[in-house]
């Protein structure tokens, strides 16, 4: 199969939903001619034209707000927001208005839009270009968040986004944009809420999101030249998230570890640990462990920034702790 | 069409409304808009207008009362004289008069359950006082049970977030019960006294912890989220453990406890510390009829895990344990009496099945859940045998031969015997004693026999059934 | 009274939707005085001008949005009492089937994408309206109504920006009743109002809106102007709030006196010259106005009959409508 580019595939996932549906237009800073500075949408408004890829002033609240209501009124925009942290900004149009709108109408009206952004550290950006918000998102009834974690999630997710009548928050890993991946040539979508079980294992269980996908596959890596059988699933989408899939790892390995990119508190890795605590506690044969990022903001300096997130030799420490039977926190 | 002038809630929160004075008099003719009278809130005094145009009548409140917001005031009638007629169909309306809509409204879902043991009257609330106020604390009552009130009085003092506050009785009468000590938090909303029409016998006076804990329903759970069922099935008895073991006088369906599985518990750990293991290793273990206390005997290191499940299969016979059938399993459910004794009378009357052991027999067999079985039944010095075909209570028959009982039903009730550890026999043995006003039930069997799981299974079933026959037939 | 060419028809269309919402908040101020109705409602009464004189400019499918004192809109793009007052009360058969309550109700059947209980919080969603019918050619007008308080709002200057940029058919109308809430807006407006949206190159004009025959022909030439391309628009209509900002404040004259809020009702009451006026002019007599209202009183007091016994949803309901295409978010 041909690989390519996790931004190829954004942008092929865009211009094939365009070109099926008129009603799909971009809207964000410096989308068009610019097409991003990660260069995702190059290409596009020389196909589509301006009235379909809408360069806008700098206003994330002014631009968020009109695509809630250009979608409550027959068409279907894909929001870029440039950089994930900038989702501050937007928070009343994306979690007052988009995410409440069905209900709030008691579901005479909808909100097909799609915001399209990003996470992810070690980009030397400190800490206003490099925050992982999507729990801050997945906290709100309404809106679903898709993460995609190859080229080949990044072109399927989206064209389900898309098509999508509700509200849907995608985060694309920036760092992940050059990486590339089979993707085929054909038409195909990812279906919300299907995990997909990356690696199959029997002592533990490894779910990660986005990036942390990969960095769950190569402590996988490193513990199968241990003789340790690491099972490594990605959720996809973390709303909807595919509990079943989850929980029956979590049953067969009896040992799990969530890792995500976002901070730890009160983020994904807490929910989904919460999650597989209720529902298979007769099944864990150790503590569920959560390896998200610092809880600190993310610094400038290398040196700082680079161990604010997990890794997979971290990941694999973890790991190897809760086969060995070790007390990971005694009581 | 009369119309209805009430007492309007003017402010966010208040409960009453003074009238400061009337504009119009009995009789006189009114226009809708018109300035009926003047109301005055803890915030302002307001005018409040007609709703619509008659005459007003049956005005019912004069200057100077404090009103219960909703109440009815006085009626527009269609005629000046239309008093009678408009005042029925008024009074009617304003039968309720005594009581605060909103508040009663609010009142009714709490504190339905424990309405029976309060005395009659107009509830008083406690009044949100502020936008964002969930609960205000009573600083100090200023009447006591058995006043007196006006409905002006100051009743209490209750402290918010923001202020301290006098509140008023808003109704005329006595005090026959104070819901809530000074000190006390309540929720906004809940009654906190009651205000009666006639000097009260008993007037009440209690704290909140008493009184309205019992009264609330527990709420359906919020997150939806469905926990994974144990494995081992609880018994089915609602909460209230702590009745069980102390012999109560006449306890109540909801009061009767099962103490089966804190029975089963208190058996498992032998030395009394807790055992360091994890969920999986402990459900393992419960499966498969394993004592993790006996790796902590063989100096095992804690925590364990499901591998060490494997370590403790391999273990040595312990001790001196003559055989399989040593007596490791004993536990014991209490319930109440007359469920059963009930039954037997009903299906003795309705059914034809006037042989009580039997019914006792085939209550015992059908728990086990193996299908067609024979119960051993002592009592009074003799041994019957039963053949139990399954669940149907009509089929049930003395059994042919002398087949091995596969459970032994020791029917106890009538013996001064209180409490039985006789240990295990050849088959599980029931034990039936009488304890207090209700039942005693005693399992004991050795742990080849049953696991600990499906022993504490068997004795679920059976005092569930006893204590409700009718569940059987379900 | 301004000039006019309307018919017969239209002017006694317009008395008689002033007078229904009118009558509407009088019997939604019952309900509240008499605790029969949960949660709290502001009263449109006093600026029904505004309302009906721009609502009868529109079409069936010209959009508006709608605020948190929203009764009057809704009555006047084409609303039933029965609906409202069931939605007012929490019933089933409310517009939002009692999920949105007093501050979300809206008719979306007739255009209507609804209240707003964030202040300012819809003018985003009006732009994206009339940008939906830029993209996509169907000629709707949107009027984006929210009151002077929102004029403080940021989000208002960066859709303004936008829509003057991409001259979208969107007619922003500022009903300055002269308080924010509980402040009165000469203490929270700085310079002129009208001045801030021609600083967008936005054509912006200030109206009577206690003078619904002005208000109507204004906003026909504007929106005829705005369908042809020639958008967006401002609106400041001078109005007056007869109630507190809400039902509950009552005790307001520490920001406004008794004698202010006797001077409207007496002098200025668009119901009241509206009535005058088509008397004066031989449109309607006394006695055919009186029976109007006789008629629309007793329509709204059977809708509030109907709405107090109507059913409540379903608890079942609780979990449905917070995504399309989901039954129940919560199985």
């Amino acid at each position: 199969m041909r690989e390519i580019t996790l931004s190829q595939a954004v942008n092929e996932a865009l211009a094939e939903e365009m070109r099926r549906d008129e009603t799909v237009f971009i809207i964000g800073e410096d989308v068009a001619e610019a097409g991003t500075p990660f260069k995702v949408l190059s290409g596009l408004v020389e196909e589509f034209g301006t009235q379909r890829v809408v360069d806008t002033p700098i206003a994330e609240p002014g631009f968020m707000g009109l695509a809630v209501g250009a979608a409550m009124t027959g068409t279907r925009p894909v929001v870029d927001l440039m950089f994930g942290d900038f989702i501050y900004l937007i928070m009343d149009q994306l979690c007052n208005q988009a995410a409440k709108t069905h209900y709030m109408s008691g579901g005479k009206l909808s909100v097909p839009l799609v915001l399209r952004t990003n996470l992810g550290a070690t980009r030397r950006s400190a800490a206003q270009h490099s925050q992982s918000l999507h729990a801050l998102v997945a906290h709100i009834p309404g809106l679903k968040v898709a993460l995609p974690s190859s080229a080949y999630e990044a072109k399927g997710l989206m064209k389900t986004a898309i098509r999508d009548d509700n509200p849907v928050v995608i985060f694309e890993d920036k760092l992940m944009y050059n990486d590339k991946a089979p993707v085929p040539e054909e038409e195909f979508l990812i279906p919300f809420g299907e995990a997909n079980v990356k690696r199959e294992g029997t002592d533990i269980t490894l779910i990660g999101t986005s990036s942390m996908v990969q960095v769950c596959e190569k402590a996988a890596e490193i513990l199968a030249a241990e003789g340790i059988s690491a099972e490594v699933i990605d959720p996809r989408t973390i709303v909807p998230l595919d509990e079943a899939t989850l929980l029956a790892s979590a049953r067969k390995t009896s040992r799990v570890i969530v890792v995500d990119e976002g901070h730890q508190s009160y983020g994904v890795t807490g929910e989904i640990a919460s999650r597989i605590n209720e529902k298979a506690f007769y099944h864990l044969d150790a503590p569920v462990l959560r390896m998200g990022a610092m809880d600190v903001p993310v610094p400038f300096s290398p040196a700082l920034e680079d161990i604010t997130v997990p890794t997979p030799e971290g990941v694999a420490a973890q790991a190897r702790k809760l086969v060995a039977r070790e007390m990971i926190h005694a009581a | 069409m009369p119309l209805e002038v009430i007492m309007p809630a003017l402010g966010m929160a208040q409960d009453t409304g003074l009238i400061v004075s009337w504009h119009k008099s009995q009789g006189e003719a009114v226009a809708e808009g018109d300035v009926l009278f003047e109301v005055e809130t803890d915030k302002a005094t307001m005018e409040v207008e007609a709703q619509g145009a008659g005459f007003l009548t049956d005005v019912r409140a004069e200057a100077g009362a404090e009103v219960p917001v909703g109440n009815v005031i006085a009626v527009i009638a269609d005629s000046a004289e239309a008093a009678g007629a408009g005042g029925s169909d008024a009074a009617s309306g304003g039968s309720d008069a005594g009581t605060a809509p909103a508040a009663s409204d609010d009142a009714s879902g709490s504190d339905a359950a424990d309405d029976t043991a309060l005395p009659e009257g107009a509830q008083v609330i406690m009044p949100a006082l502020g936008m964002a106020q969930d609960t205000g604390q009573i600083v100090a009552w200023h009447k006591a049970p058995g006043d007196a009130v006006a409905a002006g009085d100051v009743l209490f003092e209750v402290e918010t977030d923001k202020a301290t506050m006098d509140v008023e009785a808003g109704h005329d009468g006595f005090v026959a019960a104070l819901l809530a000590e000074a000190g006390e938090d309540a929720p906004v909303g809940e009654p906190i006294a009651i205000i009666s029409a006639s000097k009260p016998a008993a007037p009440i006076s209690r704290s909140r912890k008493a009184g309205a804990a019992p009264a609330k329903a527990a709420p359906p759970a919020a997150g939806g989220a469905e926990a994974e069922t144990k494995p081992a099935p609880s018994a089915p008895a609602k909460a209230g453990a702590a009745k069980a073991g102390a012999p109560q006088p006449a306890a109540s369906k909801a009061g009767a406890a099962q103490s089966a599985t804190p029975g089963a518990q208190s058996a498992a750990p032998a030395e009394g510390t807790r055992i360091l293991a994890s969920p999986k290793a402990r459900r393992l273990a419960l499966e498969q009829g394993l004592d993790l206390a006996r790796l902590v005997r063989a100096g095992h290191p804690q925590p364990y895990h499901a591998a060490d499940v494997e370590v403790l299969k391999a273990l040595p016979p312990e001790d001196t344990a003559p055989g399989a059938a040593a007596a490791s399993r004993h536990l014991t459910a209490r319930l109440p009496e007359e469920g059963f004794s009930a039954f037997a009378d009903w299906a003795a009357r309705e059914m034809g099945l006037g042989d009580a052991t039997q019914l006792l027999a085939g209550l015992a067999g059908a728990s086990l859940d193996r299908g067609a079985v024979t119960v051993a039944v002592e009592s009074f010095g003799a041994t019957r045998a039963v053949a139990v075909p399954g669940q149907a209570l009509g089929q049930i028959t003395e059994a042919e031969g002398d087949a091995a009982p596969d459970l032994i039903l020791r029917d106890l009730r009538f013996s001064a015997v209180q409490t039985v550890t006789l240990g295990a026999e050849a088959a599980p043995v029931l034990t039936l004693t009488r304890e207090g006003a209700g039942l005693a039930v005693t399992l004991e069997c050795g742990s080849a026999q049953l696991s600990a799981s499906e022993a504490v299974t068997l004795l679920s079933n059976f005092a569930g059934r006893l204590e409700l026959p009718l569940r059987h037939l379900l | 009274m301004a000039q006019t060419k309307h018919n017969t028809e239209d002017y006694l269309r317009m008395y008689r939707q002033m007078v229904r919402i009118r009558t509407f908040e009088d019997n939604a101020n019952q309900l509240y005085l008499s605790a029969k109705m949960p949660g709290l409602t502001h009263m449109y009464s006093g600026e029904e001008a505004v309302a009906v004189g721009i609502c009868e400019a529109l079409t069936t499918s010209d959009k508006i949005t709608s605020t948190h004192r929203g009764h009057g809109h809704c009555v006047a793009k084409g609303a039933a009492f029965r609906e409202m007052f069931c939605e007012l009360l929490g019933k089933e058969e409310g517009y939002c089937r009692g999920k949105g309550g007093s501050m979300h109700i809206a008719d979306q059947s007739n255009g209507n994408l609804g209240a707003n209980a964030i202040v300012g919080g819809s003018m985003g969603i009006a732009t994206g309206s009339a940008f939906t019918a830029k993209m996509l050619g169907t000629k709707d007008v949107t009027v984006c109504f929210f009151g002077d308080g929102a004029t403080a709002q940021g989000l208002w200057y960066e859709v303004m920006n936008m829509a003057a940029l991409w001259k979208l058919p969107v007619i922003y109308a500022c009903e300055n009743n002269g308080y924010s809430e509980y402040t009165k807006t000469e203490e929270i407006a700085a310079g002129s109002i009208t001045a801030r949206a021609e600083a967008f190159g936005i054509e912006a004009h200030q109206v009577d809106g206690q003078d619904v025959l002005a208000v109507n022909n204004l906003t026909r030439d504007l929106v005829a102007r705005a369908r042809k391309g020639e958008g967006p628009f401002f609106l400041e209509l001078m109005t007056y709030r007869y109630h507190g900002h809400h039902v509950g404040d009552i005790n307001r004259e520490y920001y406004r006196s008794k004698s202010e809020e006797q001077d409207w009702k007496d002098n200025r009451d668009p119901i009241i010259r509206f009535r005058a006026w088509l008397v004066d002019q031989g449109i309607a007599s006394e006695a055919e106005i009186e029976a109007m209202n006789g008629e629309i009183k007793a329509d709204a007091k059977s809708a509030v009959e109907y709405a107090l016994n109507a059913k409540y949803p379903d608890v079942s309901e609780v979990d449905m409508h917070v995504y399309v295409g989901v039954d129940h978010a919560l199985a």
